[in-house]
């Protein structure tokens, strides 16, 4: 019916769309046909077989090593979304000019932001983690343990993050949080920053670090941030952990408190 | 106190009019209470136990000038000088008076009062009144009302006199005088006050006019503005007496509502230019490049207006009105065999059936020399307007671009880069936040780029990998335009085997393949190159210049296969054309003869119009091959608008609430308005529109229609969908680039219509040529027919080569002539260009010298100073070391050199100052502060820097 000539006429547009987007196309093949040809093939969750690479292949007790060899297994076997080395470097910057002495971070996945996160902190700060799923808690514990922190540096919660918030005070007796890193699912950040905000714990000064917030993106978390006012805020911008021509960008926010 | 006596406002003003207006006929009283009012300001100036002391001289108002200012001086020796200045300056100009002045005076009066118990002013006004009855004019109620006034009055000063123990009576008295004032001065003025009071609006006036220029804040401009505004409106109607008041309050009032009207008259102007508000509002959300394409359209759309009046009014009209009607003639009539589908959609869609033969095309038109009762020639008018599109088009693109040229001016882009960046980059059309961030964030962008630029212009370490990438890109898009030729070759290749077949017996789509073909491409293969284009990694400027070069070719290569298709067309029917003929001859000899064999006596048969056989007339196919791409073309546009943007867009916007990634900020996002594209297809559209017309006088009308329809779909896709650029270019430069890329193609399509016109006769059966051997002899045939011989022995004088042939080269002298001395004149401009900012930097160069030298003696006057003054500490002030002074004055620097001022100086700080700066090199700091011209202090500045600066150029220069 429809002639080949007319068909082939939109070859060219084939071509555009397949090299326009090509960077996706490659994140979809190895985020999402690669995980579920693994899962199929070794029945094991994809952050089980990170922890079993990172178990065999790091050096126990040295947080670079682990966090080193993540980076390799991520870039190189699979895919997993860390917050990655380049934005991480932005973490820690941020990191060392706060040292805050209270962190709380929301989704630490397999415990690589996790790591990174308890390496730069100061000595006495305390790290509060909060994990939803179980499996996942389970080798965030393993990986914080490898990697030589106890305790009394990390804690694990074991808990969705909009339960947890507004106990902190009262289980956990925290006063006023120094910093805080979201990296999980990204509906929940503007949420959780409310509740964050209602619950007072968020003192002048403290900064609120939310990663991905331009791909997958969090557009209400942003039109947020940009209306309320609360914030001094900026984005840091770069591209998708592990991949090169995915634009993302990392939201730093300063709370200024109510003026 | 300039700024302050404008800012004063209206309470000033009146105050010293009543001040002036109570003290009628005490001229010298006044003069004295300037003079005390001065000494009180001064006075106020110091501390408040010298006014104590100062307190009698004052009263007794026999004041010795001379000596209070040197008492002055001893008391407080820094504030004289200034002191003494201001009160000059108050006594030169009366008028103005700062509203301390008017404060004090107040103080002043009231303290007068005090001492004199209110006598003065009640003898004042009793003066005032008999005044008053000298007059004769003066009614009665008048008078009451003037009583009343100064009733009123005498309360207020009552008031003040109570309130004047305090430094500075409220203003709020101030005010409410001038509220009561108002009523009362224009009877009451004299004609000194008058002019005085004319004086002082006439300076508001200067000063609203001069507002905006003042560096002032904001707010107080405001401020100034309204004050200023009422004062004059409150008071310009007292100007003048009587009849001539009216008179003036009349004029006044006309001048205000004639300027209301001219205003209005400006926005009903705005409001008369089509789209404008529309354009405005473009232009404000997506920065000016985009804004220029809808002006661009909008040029377009006014001269497709022309054209079509010209083919619609000259052409098309006519042969409605005054021609055969329809069904007359054969190629009036559609033909029997086509008659039964004639009224079907799909044929009149594809202009058949009853569209084809209409006024729309070219075969429907009649060769009879001249139609109706007018006698219109009908051919003649036909091969005039055909001429006369093309000849307009010429001429107002070529003005246009003209124009442009002017404008552009002599530009070298390279020598201040970053200057140019930084002052004017800025877009301040721009009114919506988000295309602000953008630009802003452009702009930032680009200064990136250009320290990158600057800083990798030094070091190419990957010149070979970007060379191979950029062959490679231009490689990749070769291929591109060579296939996309090749598949509109094929297409149309194809289509001819398809009419050879008879057109009936395939489907829509293959009939309408090589249209189909032809738009897709041309829309999807920009995209490709735009995407090719990112491995050259080129500036976006020049990537844009490219991308334009590359679809350029691409549509060319589409057009012109086209064209070329169409020629083979036209042989085809004109063979078949030939056939036909010698078909006719044999059928009308054939029936002629049947009639004569039948019946000698009987009438002719009337054969009906439709029955006759025709030829294939290859001009009305052209015409409706043009019409059909242009159809197409249009369609493939709003689709591509609808789907593309529209439907991008509410997707993103309806499904991004449920979508797991954020669709608006990442992947597929709102679209954004390709500004070259869409150029480029206007203008190629518009080739089309040139070549065609000559064939198919519809075609401008249809142009017309869609841009009109494109205008307002345009509009609205670009406010509703799509999101501003990431990157607001500035569309200053590409103007004239389009207008030449327009000029190019209206050249490329004239060549085609013209090398038809004048190669290919015309057929035998349809249109205004038939009959002829070419269709430019119908000129020939008005010249024998209509004009008297003499003038065709002229024409045919006149068009001999050998008077053509001198005139033409004559022409193309003249054109390299003009040529030449345009581009001495821009060497020239150059020239002086240079030549300018040599002189600047001379003048730089001079008053930065100056400057230095002004600092220096400065420098030595203090010094000098210093120095005398530690002389007189020291006790050791003796003629010897003021000489030596004084000839250092001349010769500091050189003696330095020579290090025999140890001597001379007594202060061995400021020497351990001097000594290691010396030795320094001028820093580019010292340069930009010494540029800013008068030697003095900067506030920042520690004192002791201020040598260093200056001493070390000065003795280079030695």
């Amino acid at each position: 019916m429809v002639s080949p000539a007319i068909a082939l006429a939109f070859l060219p547009l084939l071509l555009t769309l397949i090299i326009r987007y090509r960077y996706f196309f490659v994140l979809f093949y190895r985020a999402v046909l690669v995980r579920i040809w693994n899962d199929c093939a070794t029945g094991l969750s994809r952050e089980e077989r990170a922890f079993q690479y990172v178990l065999t292949q790091a050096t126990p007790g040295d947080p670079d090593s682990i966090l080193d060899t993540f980076d390799l297994w991520c870039s190189k076997v699979e895919f997993i979304s860390n917050i990655g080395p380049k934005k991480g470097k932005i973490l820690d910057r941020l990191l060392m000019e706060q040292s805050p002495l209270t962190v709380l971070e929301l989704g630490s996945h397999c415990g690589y932001s996790t790591v990174r996160i308890a390496r730069a902190l100061p000595l006495g700060a305390r790290l509060y983690s909060v994990e939803m799923d179980q499996g996942n808690a389970a080798i965030v514990e393993k990986v914080v343990r490898l990697a030589g922190f106890d305790d009394d540096t990390v804690e694990l919660i074991v808990n969705p993050s909009d339960e947890v918030i507004p106990r902190l005070r009262s289980d956990y007796g925290l006063e006023r949080l120094d910093f805080v890193f979201m990296d999980h699912w990204k509906k929940c950040y503007l949420p959780d920053l409310q509740l964050l905000e209602g619950s007072g714990l968020l003192g002048k000064g403290s900064m609120v670090v939310a990663d991905n917030v331009l791909f997958p993106g969090a557009p209400k978390f942003l039109r947020y941030i940009r209306k309320c006012g609360l914030y001094e805020w900026k984005i840091h911008r770069a591209t998708l952990e592990y991949s090169r021509g995915v634009r993302d960008g990392m939201a730093e926010l300063v709370f200024q408190g109510i003026k | 106190t300039q700024c302050l006596c404008a800012t004063t406002g209206v309470e000033d003003e009146a105050a010293t009019f009543q001040q002036e207006h109570r003290h009628t006929g005490r001229r010298r009283d006044n003069d004295r209470e300037k003079k005390r009012k001065n000494e009180r300001r001064r006075k106020r100036r110091a501390s408040k136990a010298e006014e104590a002391g100062d307190e009698l001289p004052e009263r007794s108002e026999k004041t010795d000038k001379s000596r209070r200012r040197r008492a002055k001086t001893d008391q407080e020796p820094k504030t004289g000088v200034k002191e003494d200045g201001e009160q000059f300056k108050v006594k030169s100009e009366k008028a103005a008076k700062s509203r301390k002045d008017v404060k004090n005076e107040k103080n002043k009066k009231a303290e007068q009062e005090e001492a004199e118990a209110g006598e003065r002013n009640a003898k004042g006004k009793k003066r005032r009144e008999s005044a008053q009855k000298d007059e004769k004019e003066v009614k009665q109620e008048k008078v009451a009302v003037n009583k009343k006034a100064q009733k009123v009055k005498k309360k207020k000063h009552k008031e003040v006199v109570e309130t004047s123990s305090e430094p500075e009576t409220s203003e709020a008295d101030g005010d409410e005088e001038d509220d009561e004032e108002k009523e009362v001065r224009p009877e009451t003025l004299s004609a000194e006050e008058l002019e005085m009071l004319k004086e002082a609006v006439d300076e508001r006036k200067k000063l609203i006019q001069s507002l905006r220029g003042k560096p002032w804040p904001m707010k107080k401009k405001l401020v100034t503005l309204r004050e200023s505004q009422k004062f004059v409106e409150k008071y310009e109607g007292a100007l003048g007496k009587g009849k001539g008041r009216k008179f003036y309050a009349y004029k006044v009032m006309m001048t205000k509502k004639w300027m209301k009207f001219q205003r209005d008259f400006e926005n009903f102007k705005t409001a008369c230019i089509p789209w404008e508000m529309k354009i405005k509002e473009i232009e404000s959300h997506f920065g000016s490049s985009v804004a220029s394409y809808f002006i661009f359209l909008r040029w377009m759309y006014g001269i497709n207006l022309i054209l079509f009046g010209l083919t619609f009014g000259l052409v098309m009209v006519p042969e409605a009105l005054m021609g055969r009607p329809y069904g007359s003639i054969p190629r009036k009539t559609v033909p029997r065999a086509e008659e039964a589908s004639a009224m079907d959609f799909a044929v009149l869609w594809d202009f058949g059936g009853y569209a084809q033969y209409s006024v729309l095309f070219y075969g429907y038109y009649n060769n009879q020399r001249a139609v109706g009762w007018l006698k219109f020639r009908m051919p003649l008018s036909y091969f005039l307007v055909g001429v006369g599109t093309v000849a307009y088009s010429y001429m107002v693109v070529i003005r246009t671009m003209a124009r442009n040229a002017n404008e552009s001016g002599v530009g070298d882009d390279n020598s201040f880069n970053f200057s140019w960046k930084m002052f004017t980059s800025w877009d301040y059309l721009i009114g919506n936040p988000e295309t602000a961030d953008n630009k802003f964030a452009s702009i930032t962008t680009s200064f990136k780029e250009a320290i990158l630029e600057e800083q990798e212009s030094h070091k190419d370490d990957n010149i070979h990998l970007t060379r191979f990438l950029r062959v490679l890109a231009n490689f990749l898009v070769l291929c591109c335009l060579a296939g996309s030729g090749y598949l509109i070759y094929f297409v149309v290749r194809r289509s001819q085997k398809f009419a050879i077949d008879g057109l009936e017996n395939h489907t829509w789509w293959e009939r309408n393949e090589v249209n189909m073909v032809m738009s897709l491409l041309g829309m999807f293969c920009p995209m490709l190159f735009d995407v090719i284009s990112a491995l050259e990694n080129y500036h976006p400027r020049v990537a844009l210049q490219w991308q334009l070069g590359r679809i350029f070719a691409l549509f060319l290569g589409n057009l012109y296969t086209f064209i070329i298709a169409l020629m083979d067309e036209i042989n085809l029917k004109r063979d078949e054309e030939k056939i036909v003929k010698f078909n006719i001859s044999t059928w009308e000899a054939g029936l002629f003869n049947g009639t004569l064999w039948e019946n000698s006596t009987a009438p002719p048969v009337t054969i009906q119009p439709a029955d006759v056989p025709r030829g294939p007339c290859w001009e009305t196919m052209v015409g409706q091959e043009f019409v059909r791409l242009i159809i197409s073309d249009t369609m493939t546009t709003y689709i591509t608008l609808l789907i593309g943007d529209f439907l991008r867009a509410v997707l993103v916007r309806f499904l991004n609430y449920c979508w797991c990634w954020d669709l608006e900020a990442g992947f597929p996002s709102y679209s954004e308005f390709d500004v070259s594209g869409n150029v480029l297809g206007l203008i190629f559209n518009q080739g089309m529109i040139w070549m065609g017309a000559f064939y198919a006088p519809c075609l401008p009308a249809l142009n017309v229609l869609r841009l009109h329809v494109s205008m307002y779909l345009q509009c609205w896709a670009v406010m509703c969908c799509n999101v501003p650029q990431e990157r607001v270019f500035k569309a200053s430069g590409s103007n004239n680039f389009y207008m030449a890329m327009l000029l190019v193609i209206l050249f490329l399509s004239t060549l085609p219509a013209i090398y038809t016109i004048v190669t290919i006769p015309p057929s035998f059966d349809c249109g205004p040529f038939s009959g002829k051997k070419r269709m430019f002899d119908v000129i020939q045939e008005t010249l024998e027919s209509d004009f008297p011989a003499w003038f065709s022995r002229v024409f045919s004088y006149a068009s001999n080569p050998g008077l053509v042939l001198p005139f033409i080269l004559l022409m193309v002298l003249a054109i390299y002539y003009l040529q030449s001395t345009s581009k001495s004149y821009r060497e020239a401009n150059v020239e002086l260009k240079k030549k300018l900012q040599m002189q600047n930097e001379e003048n730089k160069k001079k008053s930065k010298r100056a400057a230095l030298k002004a600092q220096l003696d400065l420098e030595e006057a203090r010094k000098a100073a210093s120095q005398n003054t530690e002389q007189q500490k020291n006790n050791s002030g003796s003629l010897q070391d003021l000489e030596v002074d004084e000839e250092e004055k001349h010769c500091t620097s050189h003696r330095m050199r020579h290090g025999k001022n140890e001597r001379d100086h007594p202060s061995p700080g400021g020497d351990k100052d001097h000594q290691p700066a010396a030795t320094r090199a001028p820093v580019p700091r010292t340069y930009h502060h010494d540029v800013r011209g008068p030697p003095g202090y900067l506030p920042g500045f520690p004192r002791q820097s201020e040598p260093r600066m200056s001493r070390a150029p000065s003795l280079q220069r030695h």
